[in-house]
Order: C-alpha cells, then structure tokens, then sequence
C-alpha cells in the first residue's frame, strides 16, 4: 500500500513537473529573448543572452509608442470601471430591492444580456451616426454597455443578502436614497464593489476586439493593440517584440501577484454565477 | 405623511438609479442586435452606408452557400467543442492533483493561472515564436531527436487548428482548474470516509461521489467554454488570421473580413446567424447538465 501511494506520488510529481515547464517555457523564452541581439533572438532558444541588451527596452520605448497606449488603455479602463461601478451598483440594488413587477421585469431585461453576442458590426453603424466613432467616449459607452448584465446581476445578488432593516433603519433616520446608498449601503457592498473593479479592469485592459473594431480605425491604439502593430512593424526584430511583450505584462502581473486571492476569487466565482 | 413615506418602497429606491444603466444598455448593446436583425435584410454597405434598402434574406441567402461561410460555421463548432474537452479535462486533472494542499500547491496555481490575466494578444504574438517553423518547439523537438515532426504549426493545412486549439487550452485550463477545485472542495470529506469504510477503491470513490456531485461545476466549465469558444476572435485573429487559406476562418472573423470588405449587410447576417447559434447551444448544454445535477 505505502509502496503504491509513493509510486503515485512521483508519478504526480513528474506530471505537475512537465505540466509547469508547459507553463514556464513560453515565459521564460519571452523574457530572455528580450535581452538578446537580433540573431540571437530569431533562434528561439532559451540559453542565456551573450551580452544583455538592456538597450532593447530603450529602444521599444522610444519607438513603439507604448506609454501612449499605456495612457489610451488606462483611460478607457479608469472611466468604464466608474460608470459601470456607479450605475450597475445603483440598478443592481434597484432591482433586487424594487420586489415588484418593474423591479423583476429589468432584472431578466439585464440577464438576457448575457445570451447575447456583441454586434460590432451595427454598433461601427450606431456609433457613426452618434458621431462618436473612434472616440474615446464611443469604446467607454460600448465596454459599459457590455459589462452591465455582469455588474447588475452581481451586485443584485449580493444585495439580496444585505438585510432590507438596514435600509429602513437608514430611512427612519431621515436618509434620502442617495445618502442612504453612499453612506449605509455602499460600504456593505465593498467586497463586491472589489470583485467587480478587478473583473472589469482586467476583461477591459485585455481587450483587443472592441478597439479594433471602433478605436483603431481613428489611429488610436490601446496597449494590447499597440504590441500588435508593434509586432507587424519589427516582425524580424523579435528582441524588441519580446521586450514590447514584456512591458505590457508587466503591470497586469505585478497585480496579479498583488492581489491574486481576489482575482482568482473574482474571475471565478463571478464565471460561477454567470 | 412620515409613516406613508417609510412604507413608500418606491421613494427609497426611487426609479432613476436605474436609468443610466438601462440606457448605455440598451442604446450601445441592445439596440445594435435589433438595429443587425434589420440591417441583415437589407443591401446595406459601405456605399449605401445612410440609405439601405429591403433585401430580404438575401444576404443569409449568399452567406450560407458560400462554402467560406459554411466552414467558418464548422471550424467554431470543432474549436469550441475541442477547446472545452481540452480545457475541462485538464483544468479537472490539474484540479485533483492541486486540491489538496502540499508545500509548492499556491506556486502552481498562481503559475497556471497566470496566461488567464494576460492579454491574448501577448499570448498570440507570444506563440507565433514558439510555433514559427524555426520556433522554440521545433528547437526542442530536434533537440530530442523528433525533427520528423517538426514543421510550420501554425501556417500548414491541418495542424493550424490544432495549434490554435491548443494554445487556447494552454491559455485557459488554469481557469477551469479553479472552478473545479472550488467544486471539489464542496464535496463534504464524510463521503469519502464512508465509501472507504464500505471497501470502496480510488476509481469508484471518483466515479460514484466526486463526478457526480462536481456536475454543476461541469454545468459552469462546460457552458462558459462552449459560448466562450463560439464567440471566439481575438486568438485566431493574431495568430492565423483565419489562415492559411481559411483553414482556421471562425465566424468572428468571417465577420471581420466582411466589414472589411465593406459588405455590412452581410457581416451584420453573419453575426446574427453566430448569435443564434450560441443562443441555442447555451440554452441545450444548461438543460442537459441542469438535469444531471444532484443535491447534497
């Protein structure tokens, strides 16, 4: 039996073993090759650089143009995670507190949502008629508008779980809604508040199709964007395509790290739920 | 006019705190489904941008029988139904070997996380090194003596779909892995304990307590991938381009291609046809897996 359950365990060990390398290769070639000369970064191989070329970063920063989609992607993200905060967490308490007809018909009217697929096609027509096509407005209204069955129904359901008296007592003491809601409700619902903030930043700083499809077309790039065009341009030059690579994953992992219990709680039980 | 005031429910959560939410809702991503269904029907393009004409089912009529189209339709159902086997049974294998906790265990699930906060245009752009003709994996496979099957993944008829299914996998199973540690650790330990009173051997134990009480994990895994994978774009876009050829043409590209070209109409038709699809297939997966699931 003893012997049995140490075969196994090796036989788990070797597994989690090439499972990681899996993982740590492509990374590592990243990394490396970012560091290289141009013929010694076309090999692919995952030796060490002969001379370290710290110089590469210098140079992608200067050309390619990534602190600008760096501010472009910062922007969109900022601005859609506070209007999809504000005003999910408003119609979210609104529906799962209204427990009549209006209140449960808006509800299924933001669930149904999330059987839909985005229509990019008629939203480039939408936003060109708006005259907000390849604006900074049209791709914030559009990535708020899409995550908003996600927020409301996340929020709803953690406000069904927040005592009704507590609104009352509020109430009694003469609170209107809004003081109700920023001063009584609000700090109830910061743990949700938090899921939502990483969700939707992480979902709307990787996205790539939105931005192709309604910001690109006006010269705008965002950061996943700005390494795609940045890859089309040096496509010989891998050293500076790695280390565009790297500059861009860098501030995504140095949060994850930072704060890897609530994303990996966020992403998936928000997935849980959804 | 206080108490009548305390029992109004409607002055508490008066009806403007929902009124910014359903209008961006509606007017940036409801609107454009109709505003599809309509244009779909119509000759609707680049040159006929303000003034479209009724057309019928023209364009669904030209979309499905270009055989570019019917493909693209077939190429989403194989990466998406290839990608959810992937990544469910990888995220559940990984799953029952990180579930519980030894020294290393939070190293790996952070490691094997990690490509699911990053952005797939990194990943993409990432592999196109390692699947390149002279890319990392053919280094490592002549490096091990295999450089018979060393050869252009990502641009050669065949292996470009499995490369991209692959590289969707890699980037996604981690994912998956977590959903299904969450399931696992849901399992009350008191089932195990019983079954291994009553002489019940690890593959039996597995069968008869874990699989049937991680089913609404499965439900959660297998409904998210299978949309996920329908609705996919941004991965096949950088690394293929629905290429070579349109070996590994998805609808979503499809979609693109057609914008593109200027032919609203029937980019429009093809993104309803995805949405229809989708619809169903959500609708059918949460009616099988729902009906499967036991209490505890």
């Amino acid at each position: 039996m003893n012997k049995r359950k140490l075969k196994s365990k090796i036989l788990l060990f070797i597994m989690l073993a090439i499972v990681s390398l899996v993982y740590i290769l492509p990374i590592a070639l990243m990394v490396l090759g970012s560091f290289k000369t141009q013929s010694e970064a076309v090999r692919f191989t995952l030796t060490l650089p002969e001379n370290w070329m710290f110089s590469n970063y210098k140079h992608v920063v200067e050309t390619g143009k990534i602190f600008e989609g760096y501010f472009n992607s910062f922007v969109i993200t900022a601005s859609v995670v506070v209007l999809s905060l504000v005003f999910g967490s408003f119609a979210g308490i609104y529906v799962s507190r209204r427990n009549d007809r209006s209140g449960r018909a808006m509800y299924y009217y933001f669930i149904f949502g999330f059987t839909m697929t985005v229509q990019t096609v008629s939203t480039f027509a939408l936003l060109q008629f708006l005259n907000i096509y390849g604006s900074y407005l049209g791709v914030i209204l559009i990535f708020t508008a899409i995550r908003m069955p996600f927020t409301v129904m996340t929020f709803a359901s953690f406000v069904k779980g927040v005592p009704k008296e507590i609104d009352e007592a509020a109430v009694i003491d003469g609170c209107g809604p809004i003081r109700m809601i920023f001063s009584v409700l609000m700090p109830i619902l910061k743990p949700i508040m938090i899921t939502n903030l990483i969700i939707t930043a992480i979902s709307v700083w990787n996205n790539f199709m939105i931005p192709l499809y309604f910001f690109s077309g006006a010269g705008k790039l965002t950061i996943p964007q700005t390494v795609y065009s940045f890859y089309g341009l040096y496509a010989r030059d891998w050293q500076y395509v790695f280390a565009a690579l790297v500059l861009t994953v860098i501030p995504v992992t140095l949060l994850y790290l930072g704060l890897q219990k609530q994303i990996v709680a966020g992403m998936t039980s928000g997935a849980v739920k959804g | 006019m206080f108490s009548k005031k305390k029992n109004n429910i409607k002055n508490h959560y008066p009806t403007w705190l929902t009124i910014p939410a359903i209008l961006i809702y509606t007017v940036f991503f409801i609107l454009p489904v109709i505003m599809s269904i309509v244009l779909s029907t119509t000759d609707w393009n680049i040159t006929r941008l303000t003034e479209p004409s009724f057309s019928g089912i023209k364009n669904y009529a030209i979309i499905l029988s270009n055989s570019i189209f019917t493909k693209s339709i077939l190429n989403t159902l194989i990466f998406a139904t290839a990608t959810t086997i992937l990544k469910t049974l990888f995220g559940l294998i990984l799953a029952l070997a990180l579930v519980k906790s030894f020294r290393g265990n939070n190293i790996l699930r952070t490691l094997y996380y990690l490509p699911c906060v990053l952005s797939i245009v990194v990943v993409g752009v990432l592999f196109t090194a390692i699947m390149d003709y002279d890319g990392m994996l053919n280094n490592i496979l002549r490096a091990v003596g295999l450089d018979f099957i060393a050869t252009n993944w990502l641009g050669k008829y065949g292996t470009a779909m499995a490369s991209v299914i692959s590289i969707e996998s890699w980037m996604w199973s981690g994912f998956c892995m977590f959903i299904f540690i969450a399931g696992l650790q849901a399992i009350p330990q008191s089932f195990y304990e019983s079954a291994a009173i009553d002489g019940a051997s690890t593959w039996q134990k597995f069968r008869h307590i874990t699989l049937p009480l991680l089913v609404p994990s499965f439900t959660v895994v297998i409904t998210l991938n299978i949309t996920g994978g329908m609705k996919v774009f941004d991965i096949v876009y950088v690394l293929t381009n629905g290429g070579p050829g349109f070996d590994t043409q998805v609808l979503n590209t499809y979609t693109y291609r057609a914008f593109g070209l200027g032919l609203l109409g029937e980019a429009a038709a093809s993104a309803v046809v995805l949405a229809i699809i989708v619809v169903i297939i959500a609708f059918i997966i949460n009616r099988k897996l729902t009906n499967r699931e036991v209490e505890i």
